[in-house]
């Protein structure tokens, strides 16, 4: 009787326990990109098409961007990825999370412990640690940020800190802090579609968490391509050269 | 040492003119702030170039004007990777081949345009996706 009680007792708790270990998450892998829609096209320079609520700290800073893409998109463009001034340097990391606004697909390879991004746009590699561990405050800032990730039933979610502040947030040119934190919640809702619901948090830059959600479609033929930013110069110097042999 | 100075001042305006031509050239390289979105223009012509490069593709076009004088255009397509997944390769386009190309023209007024719409030889291409 008494055992009977122990176990009525014991076994559901250890069933409890033992279930996230049991339950195995879905896979993300594959190649994806960005899916638009006329309602969302904003996703080609932003994450919501409402302005986010920024602070005068990143009013000010976002008056001096010149951004390529979006509503205040210019011809003399200082964006640090895709500028359109001579002088301008360009092809700086886009940085997270503004790499998903760079028109080319990402391949997400899932193992256990650890979900890896490679993103064609310059071949970037994101690695979102899923084996239970901490974020490595030692680190100093960096472009893509330190990224630890787990399941939350059939949805993971993403968390990621330790950012430099030389990126734009997104290719319409708003600012962002170190004290950026990005929350991302990704779902396999169908079998060729993947949701990723971007929270940005920078109290520093904004008065309240913003962001939205992208949704990314599969391409079971596509592979991840070579695309390197630097041959913006050589076609830079093609059109340099295109002008002289026009003049 | 007056000629010098004409001759330095000479080159420097050459210098400029040259600057200014490449500035015009250059304010197309990425998004669409460079041109004119709201009308789309056609041109049809021979290809003289055809460049399958990143950020962006290239096509070099000779074109007869009204009266029958070659002009130069140019237009700009998206990068190769979109190109290839739509079906492209670096040799869809060669030197001779009969293009008609649709697209929004520079705003500077430059022959030049992005390309919304191209047919090779009677064919019409399909057009990959990005900027």
């Amino acid at each position: 009787m008494r055992t009977r009680w122990l176990a009525t007792l014991i076994l559901p708790s250890l069933a409890f326990a033992q279930a996230p270990s049991t339950v195995k998450p879905p896979d993300l892998s594959g190649v994806w990109s960005v899916k638009g829609s006329p309602a969302t096209r904003y996703l080609s320079w932003s994450f919501s098409k409402d302005e986010p609520p920024m602070t005068p700290w990143a009013e000010e800073r976002f008056k001096l961007t010149k951004p390529s893409f979006g509503p205040r998109a210019v011809e003399d463009s200082n964006d640090p990825v895709n500028p359109t001034t001579l002088s301008a340097v360009g092809c700086f990391p886009p940085g997270m999370p503004r790499l998903y606004l760079q028109p080319f697909p990402l391949e997400i390879i899932q193992t256990p412990g650890r979900v890896i991004m490679l993103f064609e746009f310059s071949h970037f590699v994101r690695q979102i640690y899923t084996d239970g561990r901490k974020h490595n405050t030692d680190l100093g800032p960096t472009w893509l940020g330190d990224a630890i990730g787990h399941w939350d039933g059939d949805t993971l979610v993403v968390d990621t800190i330790g950012f430099n502040d030389k990126t734009w947030v997104d290719r319409a040119g708003h600012p962002h802090s170190t004290d950026m934190h990005l929350t991302e919640r990704f779902r396999r809702v169908d079998d060729k579609t993947l949701t990723d619901d971007i929270t940005i948090e920078d109290p520093k830059a904004y008065t309240k968490p913003w962001g939205g959600q992208i949704t990314f479609a599969l391409h079971p033929t596509w592979n991840v391509m070579e695309m390197v930013c630097e041959d913006n110069v050589n076609f830079d110097q093609f059109l340099k050269n295109e002008a002289k042999s026009k003049k | 040492m007056r000629s010098n100075i004409v001759r330095n001042a000479a080159k420097l305006v050459a210098g400029l003119s040259g600057l200014l031509l490449i500035s015009i050239s250059l304010s197309a390289h990425h998004g669409q702030a460079g041109y004119n979105t709201t009308e789309t223009v056609t041109v049809n012509g021979t290809v003289s170039d055809f460049q399958f490069v990143n950020p962006h593709s290239i096509v070099s076009l000779d074109v007869k004007d009204d009266k029958g004088e070659k002009q130069s255009w140019q237009g700009e397509l998206t990068s190769p990777n979109h190109l290839i997944r739509a079906g492209w390769t670096a040799t869809s386009l060669k030197p001779g081949d009969q293009v008609t190309m649709a697209g929004f023209r520079a705003k500077s007024g430059a022959n030049s345009m992005w390309i919304t719409k191209i047919s090779v030889n009677g064919d019409e291409m399909k057009m990959g996706a990005g900027n």
